[in-house]
């Protein structure tokens, strides 16, 4: 769950010197809205973002297309000149979860990644964490979802696993959650099978309360004013 | 009384799925013992089931996945491709049965000596993808059945309604780039059930866009929000495509009873829907409706879901 394993490595740069217009080309052809701004020697100096250039445009520009005239008098605007100067990065070798705090602490929309020289190696986007939750959750494979009703005690999930394990069903994620009633824990096993008929009864058999996942949710809702 | 054929085969039984699988060779019998008990055998058209010609087959899957089945059954693989897909040495042969036998019940509406039919087969086939076996399934029956109509009649519109409680991913796939194929599917929502697809804006891609609907159902639901949601989804869905026939993926598992699902339809609630389907054959369809078995879990509810659902085929 590193950063490296995550980012986009093929990063689409820009330089203090080129126009605005330019920037704004490449992320409409890629389809992306932050440019990291490079010096000689891949030094990263800011980031420019789909913001930052309507922000420095009028508004026409973007209700219909600009004739020659109008944009020659914004060609001399430089991305330096709109560009957000010492952005915040983070280092390849953190992790997901430090990207999802920090992208949400600082509001943006992407980080620029820098090795430990300060040269640009990736960036990773929101688009990028998207990606990778929809990994951890395992949802990009079949399988089903159960929800669990436990008691908030030593050992409860590790005889859940066990005996799902036993069963020789596969994991796609295991999410923990809160329970209106006090110390009981709703456990979701996404499991990777149809075959959920089986494991459902012998949890049963076991002590465990299985609920209708919508019923937990609609649990939680009161709670959630 | 309309003509409506049965396709029942003992041999169906001899697909083995091994310890604690639902999808077992007694869900057959208790399809049979419904429909015997209530009478209703010697008003139907007992079809048999034939293998399938493997060119059918490759209309729809891979001919290195169906050599790769045919190798995994013959050397004794106890699995294919899944553990969930549990089998024997006989289940190459029982799937090609199915699909075999599902195209003869389409080729008897087909040539009009029967007005619609019932296909009582195992193993099932939606989830079953071009290139590889899937929740139970290794033949996608249906979406053969499909190309075989567009291939041997002039056809150009194949409409496919699938009820099982679960996603008919590999139908849907199949046929998402297909605008003469309509695949409309009603089942628990992807978020809780197998297979996590069939979500609402899963809706065709390129020429077939327009031409795949889901409705995904939240966990609780039943007949109240099922006859609403297809009211408001299949209905207007099929009267702009108007299909020449229609396929039905018929799966029981969203019953009440049948702890496969969340979903809590009652035996009252299957009767309603399959009626709705029957109404949009008759007018889109000339009636023509082939209905082939898919999920369906509960021995003890499987013989009234099966006696309800073939008696409003004959209209009886």
């Amino acid at each position: 769950m590193f950063i490296s394993n995550s980012m986009t490595r093929k990063v689409i740069t820009v330089k203090p010197d080129d126009s605005i217009f330019k920037a704004q080309e490449l992320m409409a052809e890629n389809k992306i809205r932050h440019l990291p701004v490079i010096e000689s020697g891949n030094r990263l100096v800011g980031v420019v973002t789909d913001r930052d250039i309507r922000s420095a445009l009028p508004y026409n520009f973007f209700k219909t297309a600009p004739s020659e005239e109008e944009k020659k008098n914004y060609s001399e605007l430089k991305i330096k000149d709109i560009m957000t100067k010492d952005p915040i990065t983070i280092s390849p070798a953190y992790t997901i979860q430090d990207a999802l705090l920090l992208i949400q602490d600082a509001r943006v929309g992407a980080l620029p990644v820098l090795n430990e020289d300060g040269t640009l190696t990736g960036i990773i986007s929101v688009r990028d964490l998207l990606r990778a939750f929809i990994n951890v959750l395992g949802i990009g494979q079949p399988g089903t979802l159960l929800c669990i009703l436990v008691e908030e005690k030593v050992g409860q999930l590790k005889k859940i696993v066990d005996a799902i394990t036993e069963e020789n069903i596969s994991f796609g994620s295991v999410l923990v959650a809160r329970y209106w009633e006090k110390d009981k824990r709703a456990v979701f096993p996404y499991l990777l099978t149809l075959n959920v008929a089986h494991i459902k009864e012998k949890l049963t058999r076991m002590g465990f309360t299985l609920l209708n996942p919508m019923e937990w949710y609609l649990d939680q809702l009161p709670k959630n004013e | 009384m309309k003509k409506t054929g049965f396709l029942y085969d003992d041999r169906y039984q001899e697909h083995l799925t091994g310890n604690y699988h639902p999808e077992v060779p007694d869900r057959l019998p208790a399809v049979y013992k419904g429909i015997q008990e209530a009478g209703l055998l010697e008003h139907l058209t007992l079809i048999k089931a034939v293998p399938a010609d493997i060119k059918w087959v490759e209309t729809v899957h891979d001919p290195q996945y169906i050599k790769r089945f045919a190798k995994a059954c013959n050397s004794g693989n106890p699995i294919f491709d899944s553990p969930d897909n549990q089998m024997c040495t006989a289940t190459y042969q029982v799937a090609l049965l199915a699909v075999g036998g599902v195209l003869e019940a389409t080729r008897l509406v087909m040539e009009g000596e029967l007005d619609n039919a019932f296909c009582a087969v195992r193993p099932p086939g939606h989830h079953a993808e071009v290139s590889q076996a899937m929740g139970f399934c290794y033949f996608n029956n249906v979406a053969i059945a499909a190309r075989y109509i567009q291939q041997q009649w002039d056809i150009q519109r194949v409409g496919i309604v699938d009820f099982d409680v679960h996603h008919g991913n590999g139908t849907q796939h199949i046929f998402e780039r297909d605008p003469t194929v309509f695949y409309y599917s009603i089942h628990q929502h992807p978020t809780f059930a197998y297979p996590g697809t069939g979500r609402e804006f899963e809706t065709g891609k390129d020429a077939g866009h327009g031409y795949t609907k889901n409705s995904p159902m939240l966990p609780g639901h039943g007949d109240k929000e099922y006859q609403q949601i297809l009211q408001r989804d299949l209905v207007p869905a099929f009267a702009e495509f108007k299909p020449q026939v229609i396929l039905v993926s018929s799966g029981f598992d969203a019953h009440i009873e049948d702890n496969m699902s969340d979903i809590k339809l009652t035996t009252e609630g299957f009767t309603w829907i399959i009626k709705l389907i029957v109404e949009l054959a008759a007018e889109h369809a000339q009636g023509r409706l082939i209905s082939v078995l898919e999920g369906g879990y509960s021995i003890r509810r499987l013989p009234e879901l099966a006696r309800n659902h073939i008696k409003i085929l004959m209209d009886a």
